[in-house]
């Protein structure tokens, strides 16, 4: 990375850890889920982005994680960093054991096999005593968002540097082999299977995480809200609209359209939800890619760029 | 066993309509390559059609079917002649997603110029049913299946013997050879999605008569028309009437003996199962 890129991203990172010295109640709050939404992004883009496998199974970590924390809090009284480890372990299991089976399904058999996954995932929780079944679990109260905010800012640098590190290292160019041509890169000596289930793995622990801090920071959880397909929606969408496959990409991404969509469902609530419909329209069309490929582009080639993306796709 | 009859009378009816809510998801599925995760919100909006017509015109919700399958498959057309023929050779993730922003768009519509409350399709024989020894047939449930099973011998007899059928076969089984006879692809895809809508709004309208409706039934729609077109693979109606039937019958045996709550697992289980085990579907080609 240039310098000056490095200086930056440095500059921006010190801005998002002083917000909650800085900024209101609201901000703060605005901000932690944005920040929970970036590490969703940024773990989706691991097995999304890098490996070419979309997942609309993530929401299940999500679930895990909040679940982990929950169960170990309400119900066993253990601390709130043990739940956390409970919640990671909860999704290594699940990642092992049905992501082996699932990962050898390709492209839209994937798609909705881990869309299958997350529904059943919701009736089968809702079944649970020791999750509280259909009621859901209450954690105790703790008001500190500040730490809450800080819990997260970590997080999502501790994912985007993992990002950052696969981009580099050999585990990562095999699972960008795998998504360009996976035949090819079995016959090149990689480990299809074992690189997709820890690519899986990586992608559940990251979203566990921010899971489980989501659930001590509000303190309620029921199967509904903890398996919402619509946030593994909502990752997707942030990751392909800043840039599937990048490492920044995700978190421009969600960043922008939580923004947008707060200042949006601040004036009006039910328009929030269309415009995200919209964007995602929109975003299919003129820029597949996503934002971090027009940045590379459009200053080359300018309004072109879109005619070009159309033209590539259109019958 | 009288329990027992019952339970799989009301697993066929239900299944007869599965059939045709997965018959248009096939269909598009097969030969556009594109799996449209906006169909159950299409069938949604065919159910509030119904409706509307049946409450604010009076028509007889058996009677208009054609008339909102007339509408949905101009929908149909337009929006894949307008918006989706500018993806459709995209990689498979983009028109996924773009269906998916579709279904999003519908269902805020939906709530939006609908409300959430929830509707039924009320015709004054709702409530009639037929006695058939042991078992009870509900008037209305018994019109749906039925109308399902002739709308899917319908399309199967379409495919095989008309000009269009033809060439919609053609085009699934290879693009450039169907081109090279004539096929204008663009007109081509349009007329399918149509017809693909068509029969999403025909579903809607009987599923209006035979349950609730409220503008976010479409994204479990979408899923079990997923599973009966694994089961029954896509390049036959045929085989997406027995994975229908065959998952109205499981639905109904899980809701006996393990609880209604775990009918969606058993449908949702039935997909993974398939998915896992034989991943080209259990009958015939998948893809």
């Amino acid at each position: 990375m240039k310098p000056v890129r490095a200086l930056l991203v440095l500059a921006a990172l010190a801005l998002l850890a002083a917000v909650p010295w800085l900024g209101s109640d609201t901000l703060i709050q605005f901000g932690i889920n944005t920040l929970l939404l970036a590490v969703l992004a940024q773990g989706w883009n691991i097995i999304g982005g890098y490996t070419g496998y979309a997942s609309f199974g993530n929401s299940v970590f999500y679930g895990l994680g909040s679940y982990g924390v929950a169960i170990a809090m309400v119900q066993w009284h253990l601390p709130f960093a043990v739940g956390l480890v409970f919640g990671v372990g909860l999704g290594i299991v699940f990642a092992c054991s049905l992501g082996v089976a699932v990962l050898r399904l390709r492209g839209h058999y994937f798609a909705i096999a881990t869309l299958a996954l997350a529904q059943v995932m919701t009736a089968i929780v809702s079944n649970i005593g020791l999750a509280g079944q259909n009621v859901g679990l209450v954690l105790p109260p703790l008001n500190n968002d500040r730490l809450f905010y800080e819990l997260a800012l970590g997080l999502l640098v501790l994912a985007t540097l993992t990002v950052w590190g696969l981009t580099r290292s050999r585990f990562g160019f095999g699972l960008i082999a795998i998504r360009e041509n996976e035949e090819g890169a079995a016959v090149m000596g990689i480990d299809t299977t074992l690189y997709k289930v820890l690519a899986f793995n990586l992608a559940g622990i990251f979203s566990a995480l921010a899971g489980g801090i989501h659930a001590y920071w509000i303190t309620f959880l029921d199967p509904e809200s903890a398996f919402d397909i619509s946030l593994n929606v909502k990752m997707i969408i942030m990751a392909v609209f800043g840039g599937p496959g990048t490492v920044l990409g995700p978190i421009v991404g969600a960043f922008s359209l939580s923004a947008i969509s707060e200042l949006l469902s601040s004036n009006v609530t039910s328009v929030a939800g269309l415009f995200f419909g919209a964007v995602i329209v929109a975003a299919i069309v003129l820029m597949p890619r996503g934002l971090a490929d027009i940045v590379r582009n459009v200053p080359k080639t300018g309004w072109r760029y879109f005619r070009q993306n159309i033209r590539a796709h259109r019958l | 066993m009288d329990l027992l009859a019952q339970i799989l009378a009301n697993g066929l009816l239900l299944g007869g309509l599965y059939a045709v809510m997965a018959l248009g998801l096939a269909l598009v599925w097969g030969v556009l390559n594109i799996v449209n995760l906006a169909h159950g919100a299409f069938i949604m909006l065919g159910a509030y059609l119904s409706w509307y017509l049946y409450t604010d015109a009076g028509i007889d919700p058996f009677l208009g079917l054609p008339i909102t399958a007339a509408v949905m498959f101009g929908v149909g057309y337009a929006l894949q002649r307008g918006l989706l023929n500018l993806v459709v050779r995209a990689p498979m993730f983009n028109t996924l997603l773009i269906t998916f922003g579709l279904e999003v768009i519908l269902t805020y519509l939906a709530q939006l110029v609908f409300s959430a409350d929830f509707r039924t399709i009320n015709p004054p024989y709702a409530g009639d049913s037929w006695q058939l020894g042991p078992v009870t047939l509900p008037v209305a449930r018994f019109f749906a299946f039925v109308v399902a099973i002739v709308l899917t011998i319908g399309m199967w007899l379409f495919l095989l013997h008309t000009q269009l059928g033809r060439a919609i076969r053609a085009t699934a089984q290879n693009l450039i050879a169907a081109r090279l006879y004539g096929v204008e692809p663009r007109h081509l895809y349009a007329m399918t999605f149509g017809i693909g809508l068509a029969l999403a709004s025909a579903a809607g309208g009987l599923y209006g008569t035979v349950s609730q409706v409220n503008p976010y039934i479409g994204a479990s729609l979408t899923a079990k028309s997923f599973a009966i077109s694994i089961i029954g693979g896509l390049d036959n109606p045929l085989g997406v009437l027995v994975g229908g039937l065959f998952l109205g019958v499981v639905e109904a045996l899980t809701t006996l003996y393990i609880g209604p709550t775990f009918a969606d697992v058993a449908s949702l289980g039935v997909l993974l199962l398939v998915l896992v085990v034989k991943p080209s579907g259990l009958l015939g080609r998948t893809a």
